[in-house]
């Protein structure tokens, strides 16, 4: 079967790919022209991503052809002309840029943060309060087959045990962030239970995190590893070189400025 | 003999971090190029969500919200990966969206990707409603009308009519819907303004960065099932019998982890090491 | 004009903020459609929001180009790299595909925008590393017990932690003992007590959140406003 050759266009792509993701990897030996000259197109290139989506999204799909279309239908209708309420609230958000009418942009941000607060109360209440408290307080004790019983295995999570567990985790860790009461006495002991679940807890956040990053790194090498190959024309090592040439040369340079003066 | 360990433990612990650099690439480098391939154990939270979508019966509506941008890819690009193939074998309808603008040509190409090699046809089993600006906002607005939300697609079809659609008016109509979250805009936003109100059933797929704040939700059945991270994903894999770029990425995770549990007990021999040193700066 | 500049933002800021708390409780048709309506509106005036921040970018580089403060050379790339995104975006008709094959603009975002951000966010994986050699040191109990979680998170969360330490089952007598894995203890430390510090962490800032929202409805809190003498 012939081999499947790969777009010119897509081993571009690749050396472009990998020439970048170098020049970032260059940080680790110090910060470095090519390390800038990256991260200020990873910002430029992101900004011209969004503003390209946001004018097709935002003007055209939500705002133009609704118009578009309703004044072609119904010309007549108030409803027709209802999306240029969102558009001139909008507009008034982008006073912002001159400071004699600046003050217009409150009226945009009362309605946006009004709005926002208003929607958040009570589903704020209903799902981070009233059902976490909901499965905090479960019962220990349950009626089965063979009359009361209460679950000891620790390795299922709704056991009784774990309920206990749980109880007391959740309302020591609330006591220690309580600071209107002294921490003296019992309360010194509810306050330092709080703080080794508090450890525990950022022990196992620093655990998954090493795990996030670690992984984010994989995904990159799978890439130049795949970039490596003869059908990207070995893109990887022949830039991973220019990328370690570059960085000697700026360094010598460097060091030879360093030296004169 | 103590001093020369004293002296030893002052040197590693001055250790230029540029070795630990080397040492970290080594470790993610060579299990990619030689991998061990070690059983992966499927816990609990993720068996969840494979067992609700393996339950849902053929043309049930799936929503998979690509809450994430090329920053987390590769924790949740085969997360995704795997939930659509998944989706996509039980002849599900399935509706991918995404809040994050940064993200939408990655949802887009991952979609369009596994649909493809698995035969479904855009408008007709899948439909990728691109991205839209609001956030809390748009799950509201989806949740009161769909078309309202999104009145055409990300290739400018207009929503209205399209088979896949047929029969869902907003997300009170949705089956069962999975957000692949990276950050705030994700899981949480979703269960406080959508599942809340409109009782559709969700699951979370996280990076491992906020993995940990999902366990709440997850025992008060607020969400039914937790994909973290990479190892979420390999997982995932495992279950449906299709094994991806995250099973392949477990070898190196475990080397990692372990340099770095190394590296951790290393620091604190030498800490104690030179603890003895009173006035001295360790 | 005080009314327009003071009372009026905050007199819409309550209205609003009353009336779609109130809108959660009230399943009435009128009150779903406004707040379908309102939500529609959101949509749009995010995307005028996004150009606000856009614009503050342009801005920062503007300053410093015209300034030829230090670095301003990588500021000119940074524009030359928005317009040409844009050039490139506009001529594709904000398309990734076209026809079943790739546009310009989905090239730029397969090729440049996903390797940067990604490596970006990647580096950080060799300075965690490097940070917990340096500074991950067991100085208290305290220290002591996030060492050890940590170490166990770890373990129990990749497949060579659940092969070297998997556990087993000890029977004594008519008594039969398991003893945890990395696994096992990993899959009980998140659930039980991870769970308990997020929840508790949950509903302590649930709380300021809800009193802070309060707070700005009722006028006590004014810093969205932007500030100035007449705030």
């Amino acid at each position: 079967m012939p081999e499947q050759l790969i777009p010119t266009s897509v081993v571009l792509g690749a050396w472009v790919a990998t020439g970048l993701t170098l020049f970032i990897y260059s940080f680790l030996y110090k910060d470095n022209p090519l390390f800038k000259l990256g991260e200020h197109l990873y910002v430029g290139v992101s900004i011209g991503y969004s503003v390209v989506l946001v004018w097709y999204t935002v003007f055209f799909r939500l705002l133009w052809e609704p118009l578009k279309k309703g004044i072609a239908e119904h010309p007549a209708a108030l409803g027709t002309y209802e999306p240029v309420i969102p558009a001139l609230l909008g507009l008034l958000i982008l006073t912002q840029f001159f400071p004699r009418v600046s003050w217009l942009s409150r009226i945009a941000f009362a309605f946006i943060v009004g709005f926002g607060s208003g929607v958040a109360i009570p589903r704020t209440v209903s799902s981070y309060i009233l059902k976490q408290i909901e499965d905090t307080v479960n019962p220990l004790i349950t009626m089965g087959a063979n009359g009361l019983s209460m679950g000891f295995d620790l390795a299922s999570p709704q056991s009784g045990i774990n309920t206990i567990i749980l109880l007391i985790g959740v309302v020591s860790v609330l006591f220690y962030f309580f600071f209107s009461v002294e921490h003296s006495g019992p309360g010194m002991v509810a306050a330092r239970t709080g703080i080794y679940f508090l450890m525990i807890a950022f022990g196992a956040a620093f655990g998954y995190t090493v795990m996030s990053r670690m992984s984010l790194l994989i995904g990159r090498f799978r890439d130049l590893i795949t970039f490596a190959g003869a059908e990207y024309g070995y893109a990887t090592p022949v830039l991973l070189l220019v990328t370690v040439l570059s960085l000697a040369g700026w360094e010598l340079a460097a060091r030879r400025k360093g030296g004169e003066e | 003999m103590k001093g020369l360990l004293k002296d030893l433990a002052r040197r590693m612990i001055a250790i230029d971090r540029r070795i630990i650099f080397l040492l970290i690439a080594c470790a993610t480098l060579l299990p990619l190029l030689n991998p061990f391939g070690l059983p992966i154990k499927v816990s609990p939270e993720v068996q969840a969500v494979y067992e609700y979508i393996e339950a849902m019966p053929e043309r049930s509506v799936f929503l998979l919200s690509f809450d994430f941008d090329p920053s987390s890819k590769p924790e949740l690009e085969p997360q995704a990966v795997a939930l659509l193939r998944h989706a996509f074998r039980k002849n599900l309808r399935v509706i991918v969206m995404t809040h994050w603008i940064t993200g939408t040509g990655l949802a887009d190409g991952v979609v369009t990707q596994v649909a493809a090699e698995t035969g479904k046809t855009r408008g007709k089993d899948y439909v990728f409603l691109g991205w839209a600006p609001g956030g809390y906002a748009l799950i509201i607005s989806m949740g009161q009308d769909l078309y309202k939300a999104f009145p055409s697609d990300y290739s400018k079809t207009p929503t209205l009519g399209m088979p896949v659609l047929e029969g869902v008016r907003n997300l009170r109509d949705v089956n069962y819907m999975v957000s692949l979250a990276a950050g705030g805009a994700g899981i949480e936003m979703w269960y406080v303004f959508g599942k809340d109100k409109y009782r559709f059933e969700m699951a979370g797929g996280a990076t491992g960065v906020i993995a940990p704040g999902l366990y709440p939700f997850l025992r008060s059945g607020q969400i039914n099932g937790l994909i973290g991270g990479l190892q979420g994903a390999a997982e995932y894999e495992t279950l449906i019998g299709r094994k991806g770029m995250a099973v392949a990425g477990m070898d190196a995770q475990s080397a990692t982890h372990f340099v770095i549990i190394v590296l951790v007990v290393l620091c604190n021999v030498f800490y104690f090491a030179l603890r003895g040193d009173k006035g001295k700066r360790v | 004009m005080i009314f327009l500049k003071r009372q009026l933002p905050l007199a819409i800021t309550f209205v609003m903020g009353v009336a779609f708390a109130l809108q959660y409780y009230i399943p009435h048709p009128v009150s779903e459609a406004a707040i379908t309506k309102v939500s529609d509106w959101m949509k749009i005036i995010s995307g005028f929001a996004l150009v606000l921040g856009i614009a503050s970018v342009f801005h920062v580089h503007a300053v410093k180009i015209r300034r030829q403060a230090p670095g301003w050379g990588y500021s000119g790339v940074l524009f030359a790299a928005i317009v040409t995104t844009m050039a490139v975006g506009f001529w594709s008709g904000g398309e990734s595909k076209a026809d079943g094959s790739q546009t310009a603009f989905g090239w730029l975002y397969d090729y440049t925008m996903v390797p940067l951000q990604g490596t970006m966010f990647s580096i950080l994986a060799f300075f965690i590393a490097s940070a917990a050699y340096r500074a991950f040191r067991a100085r208290s109990p305290e220290a002591s017990v996030l060492l050890v979680s940590a170490v166990v998170v770890m373990m129990g969360r990749v497949p060579l932690g659940q092969t070297l330490l998997p556990g087993m089952q000890i029977s004594i007598g008519q008594f039969l003992f398991k003893i945890p894995g990395a696994w096992d203890i990993t899959q009980w430390l998140m659930n039980v007590l991870n769970s308990a510090v997020r929840r508790a962490i949950l509903i302590g800032v649930s709380m300021g959140s809800v009193a802070l929202s309060l707070k700005i409805i009722l006028g006590k809190e004014r810093s969205y406003l932007g500030g100035g003498k007449d705030q």
